[in-house]
This record gives C-alpha cells, structure tokens and sequence, in this order.
C-alpha cells in the first residue's frame, strides 16, 4: 500500500520514525531508517505493507516501509 | 532523593549481626580456650575514607600513647566494655593518608592490638556505588533502595522477551542464562536493536559494582528472548512461541515491553500458558497516549504497567483503561532528557558499541515491575497472583485518583518487600500462636498438661513460624548469615537449590517444606519420650510444629506458593490440609505429657 504524509522522529522508546498520514492515521514505520533520518520533518509517499503492528512502539499500525518517495 | 551516607556509625542491621557474629565468635575463641593470634588485617577497600583508621587496644598505655602520637590525632577515645573480659580501648585516629597503610601494619604488629582497620562508609540503606546511580531517579521512586538490604532478586529468572538482550559492560555475563532468537531461529538472542538491553538493564544491570548505573533486581538472571526484529517489530506467532520457551526453560517472571493493537488467540494462550505455570507477566500498557491498553498486556493473566514521569504523574505518551494493573517510573523527557531513564545499552545505531542511554516509554517501566516482582519472588512467593496482589496492595497512593492511569497506584518495592518479609512474620507469628494458646488452654482443660512451655517450646514456635523473615530488611542481602532468614524456613531450599520446578531437588524441597513433615520428623521422635515437654528437644518439636502450622496456614490463606506438578487451585487446599496435621502434631505431645 501507498500512503503519503509527514516523517516525524518519536522520542520514545529509544527513538522511532512515524508517518503522519494524510488518511489521519500515525503509521510507526519500520525499516529504511538511513532514509527517513534525512526525511524528518519532509513530506513523502511510503510504498510499504501493513505488519501485525506488534512491536516495540505500541503507538499505532506499523508500516514496513519498501521504498519512500520525497514529494 | 538520595539517602545520606554517615561515617563510622553502621546501620541497626549491620550493628545486630556484628554483635551477634562477636558472641559467636568469643564462645568460639574461649572454647578454643587459646589467646589471641596477630591482628586481622581489613584491606582498604573504596569505601574507605582516607585517612581515618579504628583501633582497638586492650589497655592503652603510655607506650601505646606516645606511639599514637607520633602516627596521628586521636579524634575519639572510648572504653569497650564486652563483659566478663578486660575493657578494651577503641580509639579513632586520623592519620597521613598517604602512609595509612604502612601505619595499620605497625600498629597491628602490637601485640596489644586487637585489631586496626581503615574506617568505611557506611549508610542506613545500601547505596550502591555505581557513579551515575544519583541520576537514576527512577530506581528511587520504584523502591528499589528500600528492598536492596533484604533482597536482591537472587535465584530468580526474568525472560526479556524483546529485541534481545546485549552483554554490554554493566550486565554481568554471568547473570545471563540461555535464551532463543524466535526471529532467526538460533540460540544467538544478543539485541541489533537496543530497546531490549535497556529494559534489561532496568531488570537487572549490575548493582554495586562502582560502574555505570544500578538495575531493580540486581542478581535476579536475565533470560534474552528475541521475538522483535532490529526495526522492533515482530509477530504474535514468535512471541507466543517466546512466551512458552521462556517459561518451559525456567523464567519466573516475563517483561513483554511490547505490544500492539490487535487481538491474536496464539498470543493470548500463551499468556495464560504462562501464568498457569506459575510465572508473573508483566506487559506494557501501550504507548497511544490515550485509553486503549495494547495486546498482551490486556490479556487475562498478564499485568498491565502505566508509565509516570518523575513528578509520579501520568507519562504523556502513556495508554491508559481498566486493565492497567501498576504505574510505574517509564520516564517523562517532557522535563528534559534527565528526565527518561537512564540504563546501559547499544549506542544508537550500533550493534557493537555501548552508551548510557535516557529512554522513556511504558516499555521502561515494565521492568521496574518486573524486577520488583522478581525481588518479592525470591522472598519465597512463588505464586504469582500472590506477588501480583503484594505488588498492587503495597502501591503508594497517587496524587490524582484514577484507576485507568494508574492502576492501584505507583510501584513501591520496598514496601512489597517489607509486606513478604516484616508483615507476613508477624501474621504467621499471630496464627501459630492462635493455635498454640488453643492446644494448650485445651490441654489443661482436659489436666493432661500443667505449668508453662519454657524456652525450647518458643524458640521451636518463632523458628517455626519464620518469624525471623522480620529481619531481613536488617540486611539479609549484604550480611551472609542472615540471608537465609529472609525466607519461612517452608521456603528455604529456594535459598540453595533455586526455584521450585527448576531442578528435581528444589521441587522437592518445596514439597518437603509446604508439607507437614519435618514437624512431624521431629515430633515422631519426641513421642518416644513419656513427658515430651519434660525435655528441651520434645518442647522444640511441640513448638515447632504449631510454629510451622501457623506458617502453613498463612501460606493458604494467603495463597503464596505453587507447589510443583499441583494445580494452583488446589495448592493452598493441601498447604491447610498440612497446617492442620502439623497442629495435630504439636497438640498430640501435649497430650502425650500428661496422660503420663
């Protein structure tokens, strides 16, 4: 699935990349975090599949992230 | 808040073992009915304070006077007087630190010398002396330093079921028992991640050892799960299978710091797996920041941890609902970095390198539960809805009322500490007296007994009672000799062969000790005797016996242990079956005494 939004570092948990979808939802993304480092704060397209979402974050479904596009 | 260290006046604990080990110690010396050998020689250790050195004299003369002179200021002078021997002088002097060493080999060298030893620190409570322990806040609000003098968590097993647990420099090796990688499949657990290591930490990182930072249960084992790939993700299929391997393999306590939204029938008979086995599994209430406790920690069976900030307040990040069963410290960064907590894991990035690292999430006050559950566990509780009722029922009131958030309030260790060893002695104390004053108002209603018990019979009763777990919190933890006390004797073979269900022999001794036999062992053969109480070893035997039924009837009524290969149901139901025949026991060498 393709979902675009904002890349947002969480201080939690020692630290992880979030989504801040344009569907309204917080996708905890994992994966590619060289990329998302640069992407903090940019918006982008996440081409990626929804996981169990169980994991470390415990804040919402979890994106694992196949390729990012920078829009 | 940090406990102010004193100088030279030790703690209550340390002063009644000290005293205890001296009178053992001249019986010792006049039985050998020897004289004094040389002075026994105390290293200077770290704890020492430069400079100052304690000696004691047996009769100070001018010799000796003008010889301390010449060494340094005699700042104390005091008359020992230990009774029956010669008053001995203890004097305190200061010394050049810098020749403190080869001043306590001459003044040892004295024959009238009985001893010279460099002055140590010493606190009311053990302070470990971990450089960044002051940082640790949360350590504090957890209790832990009210526990450490009674327990540390020894002989008990936490899983960290998790990223994986890294040896880093803080963790002691030896302390890490064999885990599995659910997520490569090999029995390589080591963390590429980091989160696990840190909740590791807070479990258990190495206390004392003047490094780094402390941990709740500092020689509680640490059993490395890895369920969470390196991105912290992973699949209820690898935790349920992590839950089961963990508690098949011997861990009494689970720490699941992670979660996530969806129900999973697998994960779900794993935490019950987990429970009906008898381990404690706590889990991370979610990190939504709002009402909706995450999967497993709603689960039946699993015990769901809120995070506070150093203010004790709820955490902003926190998911809160009925389910939360605890708050404990998960930290707040809100209040600066300072503000997370503070354990030793990967550096960010790495899978190699080591940093001391501030993190916060329910996933950090997870183990301070853990680690408090693993302390009250090697107390001897070893069923957990009783550590998780000790846990709950000792939690300190938080400001605002609000059961969601905060469950039945904040994580106290030490008071849950104190309840097993302080409280407890005192309510087994109470029920074998109950029915001791019960046999033996009976007995003389029937003339079969007359006259009092004496000593032997109320030794045997205390004894019996583990009545002496009351001074575990004198520093059972750190005085060798009184550790065994901080368990009922029913519980002590924990103390030396390790949780029941671990090896044939501590299940066995469980048995053994929950059980009725060693009252009856000694009662049997007090019987032989025709006045039983007539005799010091048939009065222990009657003692002993209500002694050990009062503590078999607290451990039903109270339903605190597991005994292995026994339904949890139906465990309390032959712990009372055995306080009765242990009373029975007791009562048939009343009876015995006077029929004669």
């Amino acid at each position: 699935m393709k979902v675009t939004g904002k890349v947002e570092k969480r201080d939690l948990e020692g630290g992880f990349f979030q989504l801040v979808g344009d569907d309204g939802k917080r996708y905890t993304l994992l994966g590619a975090t060289g990329e998302l480092k640069s992407a903090q704060g940019a918006r982008v397209e996440v081409d990626g599949t929804l996981d169990e979402g169980v994991g470390i974050a415990m804040a919402g479904p979890q994106l694992v992230v196949r390729s990012l596009r920078k829009l | 808040m940090m406990t102010a260290t004193l100088t030279v006046r030790p703690a209550l604990g340390e002063r009644l073992a000290v005293a205890l080990f001296a009178v053992i110690a001249l019986f010792l010396l006049g039985l050998a009915g020897c004289g004094r050998g040389p002075a026994p020689v105390t290293p200077i250790t770290a704890d020492a304070i430069p400079g100052l050195i304690d000696v004691e004299f047996h009769g100070v003369s001018a010799d000796h006077k003008a010889q301390l002179a010449r060494l340094g200021e005699v700042l104390e002078d005091e008359t020992v007087d230990e009774g029956g021997f010669a008053a001995d002088q203890l004097l305190e002097l200061r010394v050049d630190p810098a020749a403190e060493e080869t001043d306590l080999a001459e003044l040892r060298k004295n024959a009238d010398v009985v001893f010279a030893e460099p002055v140590t620190r010493v606190s009311a409570l053990w302070v470990p002396n971990d450089p960044d322990f002051a940082k640790q806040w949360h350590l504090r609000a957890a209790g832990a330093t009210q526990a450490w003098d009674a327990t540390r968590g020894q002989g008990v097993t936490v899983a960290v079921i998790d990223t994986g647990v890294y040896p880093v420099d803080d963790l002691d090796a030896s302390r890490i028992v064999s885990g599995y990688n659910f997520v490569a499949n090999s029995a390589d657990a080591r963390d590429d991640h980091g989160h696990g290591t840190h909740v590791a930490g807070t479990i258990a990182q190495s206390t004392g050892n003047g490094k780094g930072v402390a941990g709740m249960a500092p020689l509680a084992r640490v059993m490395p799960i890895k369920v969470l790939s390196a991105f912290g993700g992973g699949t209820s299929m690898a935790i349920s299978d992590g839950i089961r391997w963990a508690v098949d393999h011997g861990a009494r306590v689970l720490n699941l710091s992670l979660g996530g939204g969806g129900r999973s029938l697998a994960m779900e008979g794993a935490v019950a797996y987990a429970r009906r086995k008898g381990a404690v599994v706590v889990c991370a209430a979610g990190n939504s920041g709002s009402r909706g406790v995450s999967f497993p920690a709603a689960y039946p069976g699993a015990f769901a941890v809120s995070a506070v900030g150093p203010k004790a307040l709820p955490a902003p990040y926190t998911s809160f609902g009925p389910e939360v069963a605890l708050a404990a410290p998960g930290g707040d960064k809100t209040l600066g970095e300072e503000g997370g907590v503070l354990q030793e894991t990967l550096a960010e990035g790495s899978t190699s390198q080591f940093a001391y690292r501030w993190f916060q999430g329910t996933s950090m006050a997870t183990p301070h539960v853990a680690g408090a559950a693993a302390l009250v566990e090697s107390l001897g509780v070893t069923n957990p809805g009783a550590v998780e009722r000790v846990l709950t029922g000792t939690a300190r009131e938080p400001a605002v009322r609000d059961a969601e958030k905060f469950g039945a309030g904040l994580l106290d260790a030490g008071a849950a500490v104190r309840r097993v060893t302080v409280v407890w002695a005192a309510t087994r104390l109470a029920l074998a007296l109950f029915g001791a004053f019960i046999a033996l108002g009976h007995a003389r209603k029937l003339s079969q007994h007359r006259g009092g018990a004496g000593l032997p019979f109320w030794t045997g009763l205390v004894a019996g009672a583990g009545a002496l777990t009351a001074l575990a919190p004198l520093g059972a933890a750190r005085v060798h000799f009184l550790s065994a006390v901080a368990l009922p004797p029913a519980g002590m073979g924990l103390h030396w062969l390790g949780m029941p269900g671990t090896s044939m022999a501590a299940s066995a001794a469980a048995w053994i000790g929950w059980s009725a036999l060693v009252p009856l062992a000694f009662a049997l053969p007090a019987r032989l005797a025709e006045r039983p109480l007539g005799n010091a070893f048939g009065a222990l035997a009657a003692g002993l016996a209500f002694g050990w039924a009062g503590m078999l009837l607290h451990a039903a009524l109270w339903r605190t242990v597991l005994l292995p290969g026994l339904p949890a149901m139906v465990a309390p139901l032959f712990v009372g079956i055995c306080a009765v025949i242990a009373w029975a026991a007791g009562r048939g060498l009343l009876s015995r005494e006077s029929l004669r």
